[in-house]
Order: C-alpha cells, then sequence, then structure tokens
C-alpha cells in the first residue's frame, strides 16, 4: 500500500541520502585532518 | 595501516566500520522491510534515521558540556580537545537533523518549516554551538580559548531546556499540529540500528577529532625553539 | 565591594551620556526600518510592534555592551582593577547592572517611538516597564559576560552578537510574548507566566553568568 502522501518516497530518498552523504563528507574531513597532523608531525 | 604508533589508531577505526554497518542495515530494514505507515506512508520511514540522529545530537552536546565542566576543574587538556570535538560533531549532527526535519515537514505540512519546539530548539542549539567553534578559531591563546569556550559551552547546554519549553509555550498557542510522532512497537528494530550505526559513527568521529585537537594543542604548546614565547 | 563597582560604572556611564544618545537614535532608527519591511499597513504593525521593539533593543544591546568594556580595554584598566583585592564577581555585577540600567532606560525611551510609528499604545504602562527591566535583565546578564570575552578578541563586533543571540532566545521569546499581550490585549492574563518565565532565566542567568565570570578574567 502506498502512502496517503503522493511522491513520499522522493522525500525519503533525500533524507536518507541527506544523511549519508553529510556524514561522509564529514569523516572524510575529520580523517584528512588527521592525516595531515600525523604528517606534520613525522616530518618535524 | 601501518602498525606505528604515530599511525591511525585502531580502535576508532573499528568502532567506525560498526558504525557504517549497524548503519547501513538499520537503514536496509528500515527502507525495504518494514511496512508503511498508516497515515504518513512512506514519508514515516524519515524517522528511522531522524530520531536516532536526534538521540545522538543531543548525547554529543551533553558529552561536550560534561568535558566543559570537568575541564574547568582540572585544567586537563584532554578534556579541551574531547570538548572541541564533540561541539564539532554535534554541530554536524544538528545541522542534518534540521535537513532532516524540513524533508520530512515538506510532505506531511506542506512547509519546509514547522516551528515544531524539538526542532527549533535544535536550530537555535546549532547557532549557539557555530558560535562557540568561531570564538575557538579566533582566540589564539589556548588557554584563554579552552576556558572560555568552555563556559560558552556550560552557558549553551544549560539554556537548551530554557529554549526547549519557551518554545514549546510559545507555538502552542499558535499550533495544534503534533511533532514527529513516537514510533510503535514493531518499527523499534530499524530504529535500534540506526541509533547504535550513528553512535559507533558518532564517537569514532569525536576520537578521532578529539586526536587531532590534542595533535594541534601539542604543537601550540611546544612550540619550536626557534620562536621562543612559550604558555 | 558591590557598590564601589556600580558607583563606577555608573559615574563612566554618567560621563559616556553622548553615547547612550548615539544608541537610542539607532534604536529609533532601526523601529523606522522595521515599518518599511511590512509596509504603511496600521494593523500589522500594531500586531508586530512588539517584536519591533524587542529586535530593536536586541541589536542596540550589542552595540551598548560592546561599549561597556571599552574603558577597560583602552588603558588594560581590566589587569589593574583584578590586582586590587576585588572580587571579580563584583567588577562583573557591577557591569551587569550598569548595562542592564541603561538598556532599561533605552527601552522605557524607546516607547514612545513605537506608540507613535506603530500605533501601539496602552495604558498598562507599568506592566510594561516591568517587563522592559525583566527582558533587558536578561540580555544583560550573558552580554556582560560574553562582552568580557570578545573585548579582547579580533572581531568583537561579530561575536559578541553570535554568541548572544542564540542563547537569549527564551528571553526574546518571553519578552515580545509579555510585550505583545500588554499592547494587543491580554484577555486570559497570560502575561504572569511568560514574566515567570522571564524571571526564571534572570535568576539563571545572572547567578551562572556571575558564578564563571571569574573564570573569564583570570590570568
Amino acid at each position: 500500500m502506498n502512502g496517503m502522501i503522493p511522491g513520499g518516497w522522493n522525500f525519503v530518498v533525500a533524507a536518507y541520502s541527506v544523511t549519508a552523504i553529510v556524514l561522509a563528507i564529514y569523516g572524510a574531513s575529520v580523517i584528512a585532518r588527521l592525516r595531515s597532523e600525523i604528517n606534520r608531525r613525522n616530518h618535524d | 595501516m601501518n602498525v606505528d604508533n604515530n599511525r591511525f589508531p585502531r580502535l576508532p577505526w573499528i568502532i567506525l566500520g560498526l558504525g557504517i554497518i549497524f548503519l547501513a542495515i538499520g537503514s536496509y530494514i528500515g527502507l525495504f522491510v518494514a511496512p508503511p505507515e498508516a497515515l504518513m506512508g512512506q514519508v514515516q520511514r524519515i524517522m528511522y534515521v531522524h530520531v536516532p540522529t536526534a538521540w545522538n545530537a543531543l548525547l554529543a552536546m551533553t558529552f561536550a558540556f560534561v568535558c566543559a565542566v570537568i575541564f574547568l576543574f582540572k585544567s586537563d587538556w584532554k578534556w579541551d580537545a574531547r570538548m572541541e570535538a564533540a561541539i564539532e560533531v554535534g554541530v554536524v549532527l544538528a545541522f542534518l537533523l534540521c535537513c532532516q526535519g524540513a524533508i520530512w515537514a515538506k510532505p506531511t505540512w506542506g512547509v519546509w518549516w514547522d516551528w515544531d519546539p524539538r526542532l527549533t530548539t535544535t536550530a537555535v542549539l546549532l547557532f549557539a554551538f557555530l558560535g562557540i567553534l568561531a570564538l575557538r578559531k579566533f582566540v589564539d591563546d589556548p588557554a584563554r580559548r579552552a576556558i572560555w569556550s568552555a563556559v560558552a559551552t556550560i552557558i549553551a547546554y544549560v539554556d537548551v531546556p530554557i529554549v526547549y519549553y519557551s518554545v514549546r509555550w510559545w507555538n502552542s498557542l499558535h499550533q495544534l499540529q503534533s511533532s514527529p510522532s513516537t514510533v510503535s512497537r514493531q518499527f523499534w528494530l530499524p530504529l535500534r540500528m540506526n541509533a547504535f550505526g550513528i553512535l559507533f559513527l558518532m564517537t569514532a568521529f569525536i576520537m578521532l577529532r578529539a586526536r587531532v585537537a590534542s595533535m594541534r594543542l601539542e604543537q601550540e604548546l611546544v612550540p619550536p625553539p626557534a620562536l621562543g614565547e612559550t604558555a | 565591594m558591590l557598590t564601589a563597582a556600580l558607583r563606577k560604572e555608573l559615574l563612566l556611564q554618567w560621563r559616556s551620556r553622548a553615547q547612550f544618545m548615539a544608541v537610542f537614535v539607532f534604536g529609533a532608527a532601526a523601529l523606522l526600518l522595521f515599518s518599511f519591511a511590512v509596509g504603511p499597513v496600521a494593523e500589522l504593525l500594531r500586531q508586530f510592534s512588539a517584536g519591533f521593539l524587542w529586535l530593536g533593543l536586541l541589536l542596540s544591546s550589542t552595540l551598548t555592551l560592546a561599549e561597556s568594556f571599552h574603558a577597560e580595554m583602552e588603558n588594560r584598566a581590566m589587569e589593574g582593577l583584578l590586582l586590587l583585592p576585588a572580587n571579580p564577581r563584583a567588577l562583573y555585577y557591577g557591569k551587569a547592572i550598569a548595562n542592564w540600567l541603561q538598556l532599561t532606560l533605552l527601552g522605557i525611551a524607546l516607547i514612545p517611538v513605537m506608540v507613535v510609528l506603530y500605533d501601539a499604545g496602552t495604558t498598562r504602562i507599568p506592566m510594561l516597564i516591568l517587563v522592559i527591566a525583566l527582558g533587558t535583565a536578561g540580555l544583560s546578564a550573558p552580554g556582560t559576560l560574553y562582552a568580557a570575552m570578545t573585548a579582547q578578541v579580533r572581531s568583537k563586533q561579530t561575536l559578541l552578537p553570535l554568541l548572544l543571540f542564540p542563547l537569549i532566545v527564551p528571553a526574546l521569546l518571553a519578552s515580545v510574548k509579555a510585550t505583545s499581550l500588554i499592547i494587543l490585549g491580554d484577555p486570559m492574563n497570560q502575561v504572569r507566566s511568560w514574566i515567570v518565565l522571564l524571571a526564571s532565566f534572570d535568576a539563571i542567568y545572572w547567578s551562572l553568568c556571575g558564578l564563571l565570570f571569574g573564570k573569564v578574567v583570570e590570568e
């Protein structure tokens, strides 16, 4: 049975995608910063 | 990954992996296995990520508050680093929460923002903690930066329940609509899995980010001999 | 101790009363500009008059609060003050009270501007003044703390509002609601609950900020 709200599936996909993308981008940025700190320390 | 101590620590990676797995499974169940809800249909599925994100955002902010208090008592830099990490992760989760909330609100209420007290409080919290991150960027002295942002974190966190209740009163005079509804028992599995998934991800992020903060602090507190001035 | 600090603050403020005039003109100008946002629709203007008044007060408060540590910063007087065997808490409360008084006066001065521009008259003037006093107290307590911090930092003009505005949301909501009820009518006597909320906010933040101020200015 489809929901009462038409086009609801699009919003669901949007919400899940936004979640995945934001978490992935933030995770990547933390890892990148950690990597650069480690490199900096190794080269000092 | 190499075995060297200065390379990436192992534990956060394990936790990160666990988080991704839990989140993937929980989302799969929430998207394809759980039946659509009677009234709202497919849109209800958004709750399976929205509610876990909300729990964890509040958890991150609470942890930031705890770190702030501990730092003011013990003056141990470790807690300043953890606080910085918790604030940043909390900001990311709060931002995510507002996005999810808007995406949920549009099909449900027809508007992108419905002044739901919880979401509105999240928005205020988001700005408050963004301000604290900005404060940290503009203060150069590490000791002051740590103390001031700890004080600001305590003040902001104490405000959270006050903001929530005042928005609820303010809102109740105008609207009768209910907030994102509670989820009935049969839908708990994807909710719990995602909650753990995001919890593990968040923990890993905070651990890694705190490590970054610690390393930066180390460099600030013991600069190369050529510079002279020390804290 | 506190009275000495307070007396010094009030004296400083009296000496810079031209600055108060400037802030008043700023606030009045803000109220004028807000009316352009809505248009010359008397009904709407009256309905939003409370909101405009408090937004105007909030914006003006950033000027007042930032100024309040100006004297200390100018001559590094802050360190001198802290070297005295005086309690930093007295310094804080002296400044916070002085700021509060100035903001209350500003609010009262803006009432006639509001009445004229928005046709927002009311007979309940004492109640209105009470709300203004409680609301500005809510601005002054955290505002003075943050002003002390940001006075010593780059980009201070941006940081003070950035930190203050999210924090005082409850005080703003309560003040606007209470003022609005006073101006537009309050059949169910809800003003009392909003005043209680304001008073609680003030109690919490006047104590919390006083407690934490010592940490903020210690070296």
